[in-house]
């Protein structure tokens, strides 16, 4: 009897200590999510002061990246948790590095942000670039959000929309070479612009791979490198292309 | 009970009505024996067969009527289908008023979110639902910390102090304002109320707006009037009866400038809840320009003493923190009397540094104390106005100190004069120059 209950505290505890990591994980996205939303303003609104303190800040996802890693390597070490639980603790060793390198792009979007505060601001006020950020600040939204749901099917949905943001980065790209062909004086300002979407784009990037670990996570399949369209085939028929 | 009794009496009487019998057809046949087996066999047919039925009917009972048994059997039956339908009637009261309550809780205008002792989802109302983008069906037992990530909503759950409500943007660029207030009960469980508050915060916005731009316009033309009046005052040639209003439109005007300035620096101090990073700040040299400066602005009308008890440094801003300070310092000096004493002192105990200024003044009545750091709220009207304050001296203050994670505490007794402290919080310090980790509400290793 004794041994029985052994048996369900150790259980328990590794369940807690699940949780806990991945809840860390979430609270890890949220602060992404926060230096996103901080790094587009700072652009948009020419807010020096915030894109310095989105950049200043970027070493607190550094640290929590850092964090979550030992903690999941503690678990792997004690615990050697097998099927679903391994699963849960590989995608999320992979999601921190993805979460990890979107701080980095927003401390890049918030230091050139901080820079062009100090700038003439073109006549649109980096009006595509405010609705980008929006479109990218959803998906990472909506990825985190399936990530905490568990939702394969969602995470499907949002990986599908990463094509938006390509889409639009693209247009973005063409309009400002149309803008430096016209008036060399702005090619500056157009080039860091460039990195600015550039980075966005690379952010969209990341929060289609936190979908694809989020269906790794719950269905056990490897949909990585493999098209939209072809996902959801394998995910029916149960095999992979 | 007495019927129970009956109905085994009766029982009973059957199985030995039933082996006479057996025994009976036996004798006849020869056998008697034989002719009994055969009896309590059937006898034990006949109640595997009731207790068949039975089983099956419990199994079943919600699709089938209770098999008509009579005997024991029957009031077996009879027991269990009244236990059954008292529980149903309980059940159904109960599913009635879990409804009510529901449908009540849906129409409140407020959301409603019930979480446990893990600050998981319980349940939520509708309202909450579409405040905080939850789904019915799949959120419940998520912890909302993970679904909604805003880092101050998860730091003001961790922190566990539900005093004061929680007023945030849900998304940074979004013009929703969200106010979380969380209520404690039973065991570590909470109610959490959250309420859609963008039209306040639009109108406080607006009403920032107007104060700081309305100072901003006010200013200019003030500067040109000031200007002038200062060259009028100095010439040499103004006839001796214009003198006097002369000398006091410019010190009106001067009083008019230290108003506005110190709207604009309030407004500045509103202008954002964010906690400033700041520098290192000698708080000992900070005391002694502070006493310097009250020495030369009022002779030698007080006696001036400085006790710096603690050699530690304060991680702050410099330019905010020195104007705090001298605001408590200039209101000592302007209240005390001739001959009365003001005390600085500086020190720092676990819970961290501070900064107070005694004076011998008149004290302030205890009814004034809790609305003392209003802006323009004066204690004696009349007699403030002389002393030239601006009336928002421990507005800033107080701002100031929240920048800092301070506070600002007031003691004071009629007659006996006053002490004005700022308590600085204890992340602040810096002890013998030994930099501490920055103040984040992400601590590496830290235990949820």
């Amino acid at each position: 009897m004794d041994t029985t209950d052994f048996s369900q505290h150790i259980s328990r505890r590794f369940n807690e200590d699940l949780e806990r990591v991945r809840n860390q994980v979430l609270a890890m996205g949220g602060f992404v999510e926060q230096q996103l939303a901080k790094s587009v303003s700072a652009l948009v609104e020419g807010d020096s002061s915030l894109g310095e303190s989105v950049a200043r800040d970027d070493f607190k996802v550094n640290n929590m990246e850092v964090s979550i890693d030992e903690e999941c390597s503690r678990i792997l070490a004690t615990r050697a948790p097998a099927a679903g639980d391994l699963r849960l603790i590989v995608a999320i060793i992979k999601a921190i590095t993805d979460l990890e390198r979107m701080g980095d792009e927003c401390e890049k979007i918030g230091y050139i942000g901080s820079r062009l505060a100090t700038q003439e601001r073109p006549a649109d006020k980096y009006r595509e670039v405010k609705h980008l950020g929006r479109v990218v600040q959803d998906l990472v939204h909506d990825a985190l959000d399936a990530f905490a749901r568990m939702d394969a099917e969602a995470a499907l949905k949002v990986a599908r929309r990463d094509r938006l943001v390509d889409e639009e980065y693209e247009a973005i790209q063409r309009q400002s070479i149309t803008f430096m062909m016209e008036d060399p004086r702005t090619i500056r300002r157009a080039l860091d612009v460039m990195w600015v979407v550039r980075a966005l784009e690379r952010i969209g990037d990341h929060a289609k791979n936190i979908c694809e670990y989020v269906i790794y996570m719950v269905h056990g399949k490897d949909v990585r490198h493999i098209r939209i369209e072809d996902v959801e085939d394998a995910l029916k028929d149960g095999t992979r292309p | 009970m007495d019927s129970g009794f009956r109905a085994w009496g009766f029982a009973l009487g059957r199985v030995v009505g039933v082996a006479v019998l057996g025994l009976l057809v036996g004798w006849a046949i020869g056998h008697p024996w034989w002719g009994l087996a055969g009896a309590l066999a059937l006898a034990a047919l006949s109640l595997w067969r009731n207790l068949y039925r039975l089983e099956d009917w419990l199994r079943h009972r919600n699709r089938m009527s209770p098999p008509d048994a009579g005997g024991l059997w029957g009031d077996v039956v009879s027991q269990v289908s009244r236990l059954h339908r008292r529980k149903q009637f309980h059940k159904q009261r109960m599913l009635a008023l879990f409804r009510e309550l529901r449908r009540s809780s849906a129409s409140m205008p407020d959301g409603v979110v019930v979480l446990n002792a893990g600050h998981e989802i319980l349940w939520f109302n509708r309202k909450a639902g579409e405040l905080l983008g939850l789904r019915r069906k799949t959120d419940f037992g998520i912890p909302l910390a993970s679904l909604l990530r805003l880092p101050e909503f998860a730091r003001y759950l961790a922190k566990g102090d539900f005093s004061s409500a929680l007023r945030l943007q849900r998304r940074i660029g979004e013009a929703v304002w969200l106010e979380f207030q969380a209520m404690p009960y039973g065991e570590g469980q909470l109610v959490l109320l959250v309420r859609d508050v963008t039209r306040q915060a639009q109108l406080e916005t607006m009403r920032k707006d107007f104060v700081a731009n309305a100072s901003h316009e006010l200013r200019s033309p003030l500067t040109v009037i000031a200007g002038y009046l200062e060259t009028l005052s100095t010439e040499p040639d103004l006839p001796a009866d214009l003198r006097p209003p002369v000398q006091e439109m410019r010190r009106q005007s001067e009083r008019m400038t230290a108003i506005i300035s110190d709207l604009l620096e309030l407004s500045r101090l509103e202008a954002s809840d964010e906690q400033v990073a700041g520098t290192e700040v000698d708080v000992t040299a900070l005391l002694a320009v502070l006493a310097r400066d009250l020495k030369t602005r009022d002779g030698k009308r007080h006696e001036v003493a400085v006790r710096v008890e603690s050699g530690d440094r304060l991680r702050a801003d410099e330019g905010l923190l020195h104007s705090a300070f001298w605001n408590l310092v200039d209101n000592a000096s302007k209240y005390t009397p001739a001959g009365g004493r003001i005390t600085l002192r500086w020190w720092v105990d676990e819970d961290g540094g501070h900064f107070s200024v005694t004076d011998t003044g008149p004290g302030i009545p205890p009814e004034h104390l809790p609305r003392l750091t209003e802006r323009f709220y004066r204690v004696d009207p009349g007699r403030a106005r002389d002393a030239g304050g601006s009336g928002l001296g421990l507005a800033i203050v107080r701002h100031v100190l929240q920048r800092h994670g301070g506070e600002l505490a007031i003691r004071s007794e009629a007659g006996q004069g006053s002490t004005f402290t700022c308590h600085l919080p204890a992340s602040r310090i810096l002890r013998q120059a030994v930099a501490l980790p920055d103040e984040s509400g992400y601590a590496p290793g830290q235990r949820a």
